[in-house]
């Protein structure tokens, strides 16, 4: 056994990091070149089984080739930066899958038909580990490789982070998931969301009840997690419930992804609102609906934002997720067809019998993302950046997800949001009234 | 003042919880001079094991709990014995990078395993609570609290009343005093991980039947519980209670009385004020800062 296994065995002196005079600097030195090889070997072997099960910086492949790249039954790249690892894991994986099943009926399809040469999509992926910075430096090294057409990555922070780049660089991005109004405060020309504004999301709600609640509800609280998005859908919310007649009694705002909201549950009980809305995420979304059973706060029902829509939420939640509503980009059930994906409906039977899984907002709104670029570049019929941004921006056209139709600032403003909620377990649309499958129930729960 | 109250109640409720997070993150820290940034990692697989356990099998959490601990326990035992041991005697920053390296294996390995969705252990108790005039007492809270420091008293009992308790404690303080006493210090470094392992285990268990996780909680428990460890004083069983309570109660008062986004800066700024006026921690003892270690 190596000195270096055998702790028993006498050693050295280990330095101690800020603790005075032990640990003289030869010791340290000395550690340092009796360690570093096998320590190394060990640390390297464990780095890499890190990077493998990681799975990140999967086969790039792409490398000389780009957006810009064309050549006849050649290949369409396309960049997108993903949180497969990380806080936001779950839905980066779903957006994956979103970008994964356009892929798959682009390419099983006509291709992507750009003037009079035919392309197969290939989209690479790497992952942002959740981080903005990370997921702006991404889109950087794609456009370094020649990738000018990029999806977006996942959420409005790293979202916005990646805009910035996008637009120096003369990239091309559809964004699939940022729906922060302030991405699209900035000027930017390059990058084009699908999806619905932040400013809807709780709006969308408040609506679905102001209009199908009996008794419609006079006092809300709002919890809000203290990032970007929330607090923009927030305030759309209590703009709403103000023009519904209702009084907002509190606005209470928590740390992003905590799991413990209890002090502002504890704050908000006192004022007994009708109804309680939550602008967060899935995980602060699951605490507010436990820690308001724990602690007796007995709303009629509940808002939230993001959270219900996804599967997981009724799965953590059990009983305690009936009846809360909540706000979805797209549903089953949403309007409209385009020429690769069908309906919404024919969407989500293809979805469900590729991936086994039931098919959801997240990975939808990601396919709707990448068929608005297919669009752009068939529409353009070129690959050449510029010439697609131009062919995005002037898109008119319905589509599984709905109207994809972009305003000044990039944003796809007339389509309409959904509320669904969850009645037996399942999420049920219940609004826009043209597309509801159930009645409201209310008192929910 | 009911709201006052409510928040202490909830403050305390969460320390209890946090402090089992933490305690055997502060044993191995203070014995081994070790920060086992795989911690948080450890503490997520008990979720999981116990989660999978009911989920799958419909076993008890508290069972399911037992079993999370027993195969955390030997795990901690293997890691030690065949990886950490390899750096033991290295200057710390190994020991960062060869656990953090363990802990990137582990999450991503979670990842893989039960995909990034949030669990959660449901319990027939889950959404009940005792009230006490105004204020309410969550059981699976109270429940998880009571476990959380009947296990951390335990090992105070352990540590301080058993041969392998006093071995580890003299190990801690001296090894090679320690070793000439007659200590197998790599059975006791080995034996220390593991019951650090072992409690992260139970840990990750209750933490399971109360909140919800994914494999991103890893990097949110090991911060925890360093900052509990350090607040605390290194080694000290009680520290890491005293630790915990207080980091869950001043979370709780300054998210009632300063709003939400400041409770993690006001829990720092707590950390900080404790370090200036007692640098060995709240319940330190001045020992682990001057032991010596041949």
């Amino acid at each position: 056994m190596s000195t270096l296994t055998d702790p028993t065995r006498p050693a050295f002196t280990r330095p101690r990091a800020g603790y005075g005079p032990h640990g003289a600097r030869v010791n340290r030195e000395e550690a340092l070149m009796r360690d570093v090889r096998p320590v190394g070997v060990w640390l390297g072997l464990a780095c890499t089984v890190a990077v493998l099960v990681g799975g990140c910086g999967k086969g790039e492949g792409n490398a000389g080739g780009g957006g810009g790249s064309s050549t006849q039954g050649g290949t369409l790249k396309v960049g997108a930066a993903l949180s497969l690892t990380g806080s936001l894991a779950k839905e980066g994986r779903l957006t994956k899958l979103g970008y994964q099943f356009c892929q798959d009926k682009v390419n099983g399809g006509d291709g992507v038909q750009a003037g009079d040469k035919t392309y197969k999509l290939a989209i690479t992926y790497k992952d942002d580990k959740s981080e903005p910075d990370t997921a702006a430096q991404l889109v950087d090294q794609f456009n370094d490789s020649g990738n000018k057409l990029i999806l977006g990555p996942y959420g409005s922070p790293s979202t916005e982070a990646a805009s910035a780049v996008i637009e120096r660089n003369g990239q091309v991005m559809v964004d699939s998931s940022g729906a922060d109004n302030a991405i699209f405060d900035k000027g930017y020309r390059n990058t084009f969301a699908v999806l619905s504004p932040a400013t809807s999301y709780l709006a969308a709600i408040v609506d679905a009840i102001s209009e199908n609640a009996n008794p419609k509800p006079k006092t809300v609280a709002i919890i809000s997690a203290d990032d970007g998005f929330s607090k923009t859908a927030a305030k759309g919310g209590a703009d709403e419930a103000k023009k519904q007649g209702m009084q907002v009694v509190a606005m209470e705002e928590v740390p992003e992804h905590t799991t413990n909201v209890s002090s502002a549950l504890t704050k908000i009980r006192p004022k007994k609102p009708d109804l309680v809305l939550v602008s967060a995420h899935v995980e602060e979304g699951i605490a507010a609906v436990k820690q308001s059973k724990e602690l007796g706060v007995n709303p009629k029902g509940f808002g939230e934002t993001v959270a219900p829509p996804t599967p997981d939420f009724a799965k953590a939640l059990g009983k305690n997720a009936e009846g809360v509503v909540g706000s979805t980009q797209w549903t089953a059930d949403s309007k409209g067809q385009d020429k690769v994906f069908g309906t919404a409906k024919e969407y989500a039977e293809g979805f469900k019998q590729r991936f086994g899984e039931t098919a959801e907002y997240h990975s939808a709104e990601a396919a709707a993302a990448c068929l608005a670029l297919v669009m752009g570049v068939e529409k353009a019929g070129s690959t050449d950046p510029a010439k697609v941004r131009d062919a995005i921006a002037g898109l008119d056209t319905e589509s599984f997800f709905g109207p994809i139709k972009f305003d000044d600032t990039g944003k796809n403003a007339d389509k309409p949001m959904s509320a669904i909620q969850i009645q037996n377990g399942e999420p049920v649309t219940i609004y826009p009234s043209d597309q509801a499958q159930a009645k409201l129930q209310w008192p929910a729960g | 003042m009911t709201q006052f109250l409510q928040a202490t109640v909830n403050g305390l409720l969460q320390g209890g919880l946090l402090a089992l997070v933490a305690v055997g993150f502060s044993l191995v820290w203070g014995v081994m001079n070790i920060v086992n940034l795989a911690h948080g990692a450890f503490v997520l697989i008990g979720s999981y094991i116990a989660w999978k356990l009911q989920t799958g099998a419909d076993i008890a959490p508290l069972l399911g709990m037992v079993v999370a601990a027993a195969a955390l326990f030997a795990g901690g035992y293997v890691i030690q014995r065949y990886l950490i041991n390899l750096v033991i005697n290295a200057p710390i920053w190994m020991t960062l990078l060869l656990t953090f390296g363990l802990s990137l294996v582990l999450v991503n390995g979670l990842v893989l395993l039960f995909t990034g969705d949030f669990r959660s252990i449901h319990t027939s108790y889950g959404s009940d609570s005792l009230a006490i005039g105004d204020i309410r007492i969550p059981y699976g809270r109270l429940i998880a609290f009571v476990l959380a420091v009947g296990f951390t008293l335990a090992l105070v009992w352990f540590m301080d009343r058993t041969r392998l308790g006093l071995a580890i404690k003299a190990t801690g303080m001296d090894r090679g005093a320690a070793r000439l006493m007659g200590v197998t210090v790599r059975r006791v470094y080995g034996l220390t991980f593991a019951i650090a392992a072992g409690l992260a285990g139970a840990a990750g268990a209750i933490y399971g039947t109360v909140d919800t996780f994914s494999p991103a909680n890893a990097g949110i428990f090991t911060l925890q519980s360093f900052v509990i460890a350090v607040l605390g004083g290194l080694g000290n069983m009680w520290g890491a209670l005293a630790g915990g309570l207080l980091l869950g109660v001043v979370q709780a008062w300054s998210g009632q009385y300063l709003g939400g986004t400041l409770i993690n800066a006001v829990a720092f700024a707590v950390l900080v004020t404790v370090l200036v006026i007692r640098p060995a921690g709240l319940l330190g003892k001045p020992y682990y800062e001057a032991r010596v270690e041949v």
